[in-house]
C-alpha cells in the first residue's frame, strides 16, 4: 500500500502509454502470456503441438464460445448473466438446420439464428428490467423452456444432409479458417465500439454503479433490455459457426456451454460484481481453453482434467477479484 | 501497486497451466486403453464360434406375476439419453413394436444428457404412475438398480436393452450383440483398412460408460491374440458431444501425423465426427476411420470414400425385440428357462448367460448395403 501514499515514480515519459495499457489490459496480458507458455512448453515436448494445423485447431476449434463469449460479457459487465445460452444456441442450430435442409435460401438459415436469438432474449431482458425478476431466475427458466421445448418438437431427430453450401464455418477468409476470421473480427469491433462510443461504455457505467448511471440520466432499464438482444445476436453468431462445422446437428443442447461461456468471460477478466472485463480477455479466455484441451491429449493427460483446471481458473480469478475489490474498498479507492 | 494489481490477481492464472506441464514429469505409463480391466473372452481370430455354456435363469422376479396377462399394458421407454439418432432409432423399433401388439401403449422419456441422477429420477417418478412396464439402457449398471428393483416390487415389468443393469434389477435383457463379436467385427474391418501392422487410436465417451469400457477390453484381447504388431496409440473420451468428438479427433490426428493409420469411433457420435475431422484435415485414404456408428450418419462419408466401412446392429430391431420380450413377460409367454424366444417379425432368437435375448452378429455397413438402412 506504501507505493499509494508515496508520490508516483517518475517515469520517462516515453513508457508512460505503454505502462497505462499494461494497468488497463493487465489481465488481458496475463491470459495471453498463458497461452504463450502453454503453446511453447508443449511445443518444446511435442513440437507438432504448435504446427500451423494444430494452431489452426486450436484458434478456430472454440471460436463459437468465443464470439458467444463476446455477448455475456456486455451482460455480466451489466451485472446481469444468462444461464440459458447454451440451449439458446442449441435452439437455434436446429432453427438454423431446418430452414438449411427445407430448401429456403441459404441467407435465411443463416440469418434466422440472429434474429431468434434477439427475439427470444428480447423476452428474457423485458422480464430482468421491468418485471424486475433476477436474470439468474428468469435465464435459469429460459434454459430449462428452450431445452424442453428443443426435445419436444424434434423428437430427438438429428438434422442430417446439409447442404454443402449453408457450413459456413467450413468455408475460408484469405486461407484463414472462417471461425477464426469471425472471432477475431467480433472481438475487434465489440471491444472497439464497447470502449470509444457513449453508448458502448454506459454498459460499464450502469453495471458500475446502476443508481449513479440514473442520476445522470441514462435508461437503465432499456440498456439492460438492449444488453440481452445484443447477448442474443451474438448467440445467434456464435451458432453460425457452431451449427456448420459438422455435417449433422444433434437435437440435444451442448452439454454444459453455458458455463463454458460463462467462464471464457470470468477468466477473461469481466467481473462478476458487474462494471469491468473487456471482450479481448473473454476470447483470449475461449482460446486458452482449446489450447489446454489440445495440451492434454499432447501430454497424455485425460481429458476431464479439463474441467479441473477451468474450474480452478474460476476460482482464482474471482478469488482475486474479490480480494482486489476489498483492498481498493480499504484503500478508499474506486 | 496500480500496475502490479491487475497482473498479482491474473498471475494466479498461469498456476493451473502449470499443472498441465506436471504431466511432462512423469514418465510415459502404461497406456490407458480405456477397458474395464475385467475378464476377457476373445474370440478366434479365424471367426469359429465359441462353446455356449448354459445358465440358469438369473434375471429378476416381478411381483404378482401374471395378473397383467391379456391386460391393456402402458410401457415407458427410458433410453439413457434423448436427442441422438442412436436413441431416436431404439424408439422407433419400440413403438413399432407397440403397434403391432395387441392394447400396448408405449411412450419415450429420458435424460437429455447421458446422466444416471436425472434417468433415477425420472423413472422413480414414473414408477407410481400407473404403468406397467419399463424399457430401459441404464447410464449405470449399479446405480440404476435400486430403483428398477422397486418397479419390480411394485408388479411393473421391466426389460433392459443396449446397457444392462444387474440382472435381478430388470427380467430381461437385450443384447444387440456380445461384446466379443462387436471387437472382433471392429478390430478385423480396422485391420482391412490400416494392415495387420498399423497404428490407431480410439474415441470413446467416458471413463465409466460400461458398454464402450468393455468393448475396449474385448478389442485390446483380440488385437493382442490376433494382430499383435498391430499399434494401439491412445484412447480419449470426447463424452456424447459432437464438437468435442470432432476436435478430439482433429487433436489425435495433428498430433500423431502419419503415425496415425486408423481412428476408432466408441459411439455413434464420436465415429461420423472422427470422420469429418479426417475429411477436414484432407487426409481421406491415408487415415481410416472405423466405428460403431448408425448408417444415416455415416452416409456421406462412405458415398465420397472417406470411410470404407461402419459397424452396428440393428437399433430399431433391438428396441423392437425389447418391447417384444415386455409384452410376452407380462403375458407369461417368456418365463424363466426358455432358451429361445420368438420376437415377432424377427424370427426366434437365442436366449445367453440366463437371461440375455441375444440380437445377433454387428451388421458391418459398407458402400454395398448402407442405402438399404435408415436410421
Amino acid at each position: 500500500m506504501t507505493s499509494q501514499i508515496l508520490p508516483a515514480r517518475a517515469n520517462p515519459p516515453a513508457a508512460a502509454p505503454l505502462r497505462r495499457f499494461f494497468s488497463e489490459y493487465g489481465h488481458e496480458c496475463v491470459v495471453a502470456l498463458a497461452i504463450l507458455v502453454l503453446l511453447v512448453g508443449v511445443g518444446l515436448y511435442n513440437p507438432r503441438f504448435i504446427s500451423a494445423r494444430n494452431l489452426g485447431s486450436i484458434f478456430s476449434g472454440n471460436a463459437y464460445v468465443a464470439i458467444a463469449a463476446i455477448g455475456m460479457t456486455i451482460l455480466i459487465v451489466m451485472r446481469q448473466i444468462d444461464l440459458s445460452v447454451g440451449a439458446l444456441i442449441g435452439v437455434l442450430a436446429t432453427i438454423s438446420g431446418s430452414i438449411a435442409v427445407s430448401g429456403a435460401p441459404i441467407w435465411l438459415a443463416w440469418l434466422a439464428p440472429v434474429l431468434c436469438g434477439m427475439a427470444i432474449n428480447a423476452v428474457s431482458g423485458l422480464l430482468v428490467a421491468y418485471a424486475g425478476i433476477p436474470a439468474i431466475v428468469v435465464t435459469l427458466g429460459m434454459m430449462a423452456v428452450l431445452q424442453g421445448g428443443l426435445i419436444s418438437v424434434t423428437g430427438g431427430a438429428w438434422i442430417s444432409n446439409l447442404p454443402a453450401d449453408f457450413l459456413l464455418a467450413k468455408m475460408a477468409v484469405f486461407g484463414l479458417p472462417m471461425p477464426l476470421v469471425w472471432a477475431i473480427v467480433l472481438t475487434i469491433a465489440a471491444g472497439l465500439w464497447l470502449r470509444l462510443t457513449p453508448y458502448g461504455r454506459s454498459f460499464y457505467l450502469i453495471g458500475g454503479n446502476a443508481e449513479a448511471a440514473r442520476a445522470v440520466g441514462l435508461p437503465v432499464r432499456r440498456r439492460i433490455v438492449m444488453a440481452f438482444v445484443i447477448h442474443g445476436a451474438f448467440a445467434g453468431l456464435a451458432t453460425l459457426m457452431f451449427a456448420t462445422q459438422l455435417q449433422v446437428i444433434q437435437s440435444t443442447t451442448p452439454p454444459n456451454l453455458e458455463l463454458l461461456v460463462i467462464t471464457a468471460s470470468v477468466i477473461g477478466g469481466v467481473s462478476i460484481l458487474g462494471g469491468t472485463g473487456t471482450v479481448f480477455g473473454s476470447s483470449l479466455a475461449a482460446v486458452l481453453f482449446a489450447a489446454i484441451g489440445s495440451a492434454l491429449i499432447f501430454v497424455n493427460v485425460s481429458a476431464y482434467w479439463q474441467r479441473a483446471f477451468i474450474g480452478a481458473l474460476i476460482l482464482l480469478t474471482v478469488g482475486a477479484d474479490m480480494l482486489r475489490r476489498r483492498r481498493a474498498a480499504s484503500a478508499g479507492g474506486k | 501497486m496500480k500496475i502490479a494489481t491487475p497482473f498479482g490477481r491474473s498471475l494466479a492464472l498461469l498456476a493451473p497451466v502449470a499443472t498441465v506441464f506436471a504431466g511432462f514429469a512423469q514418465p510415459a505409463q502404461a497406456e490407458w486403453t480405456g477397458g474395464d480391466g475385467q475378464p476377457t473372452a476373445p474370440l478366434a481370430c479365424d471367426g469359429s464360434p465359441a462353446e455356449v455354456a448354459a445358465v440358469a435363469y438369473n434375471g429378476g422376479a416381478v411381483a404378482n406375476e401374471g395378473a397383467k396377462a391379456g391386460q391393456p399394458l402402458k410401457v415407458v421407454d427410458v433410453p439413457k439419453l434423448i436427442g441422438i439418432g442412436y436413441f431416436d432409432s431404439t424408439s422407433k423399433g419400440v413403438l413399432k413394436a407397440a403397434a403391432e401388439l395387441p392394447d400396448v401403449t408405449a411412450i419415450t422419456d429420458g435424460p437429455t444428457q447421458a446422466n444416471i441422477d436425472e434417468q433415477i429420477t425420472l423413472i422413480d417418478n414414473y414408477n407410481p404412475s400407473g404403468i406397467d412396464g419399463i424399457l430401459f439402457s441404464a447410464n449405470d449398471p449399479v446405480a440404476i438398480a435400486p430403483v428398477l428393483r422397486k418397479a419390480l416390487a411394485a408388479g411393473i415389468n421391466v426389460v433392459g436393452y443396449d446397457s444392462d443393469a444387474e440382472p435381478d434389477a430388470r427380467q430381461w435383457f437385450v443384447n444387440p450383440s456380445e461384446f466379443n463379436g462387436v471387437a472382433k467385427s471392429l478390430i478385423d474391418e480396422l485391420a482391412a483398412d490400416i494392415g495387420k501392422d498399423g497404428s490407431f487410436a480410439i474415441v470413446t465417451s467416458t471413463f465409466t460408460t460400461p458398454n464402450q469400457a468393455r468393448w475396449i477390453a474385448e478389442m485390446e484381447a483380440y488385437q493382442q491374440a490376433c494382430y499383435p504388431e498391430m499399434t494401439w496409440l491412445e484412447t480419449v473420451e470426447a463424452q456424447e458431444d459432437n464438437i468435442l468428438s470432432f476436435n478430439q479427433a482433429t487433436t489425435l490426428i495433428n498430433k500423431y501425423g502419419e503415425e496415425l493409420d486408423g481412428i476408432v469411433g466408441m459411439t455413434s457420435v464420436a465415429t461420423p465426427a472422427a470422420a469429418e475431422a479426417v475429411t477436414q484435415a484432407g487426409l481421406c485414404g491415408e487415415t481410416a476411420v472405423i466405428g460403431l456408428a448408425t448408417p444415416n450418419a455415416m452416409k456421406p462419408y462412405v458415398a465420397s470414400d472417406c470411410v470404407r466401412a461402419a459397424v452396428l446392429w440393428d437399433t430399431t430391431a433391438m428396441g423392437y425385440a425389447a418391447m417384444q420380450a415386455l409384452h410376452a413377460a407380462a403375458n407369461g409367454t417368456l418365463k424363466a428357462g426358455d432358451t429361445s424366444f420368438a420376437a415377432g417379425a424377427l424370427g426366434t432368437l437365442q436366449i445367453l448367460n440366463g437371461s440375455q435375448i441375444l440380437l445377433g452378429a454387428p451388421t458391418v455397413f459398407t458402400k454395398e448395403n448402407i442405402t438399404n438402412y435408415d436410421f
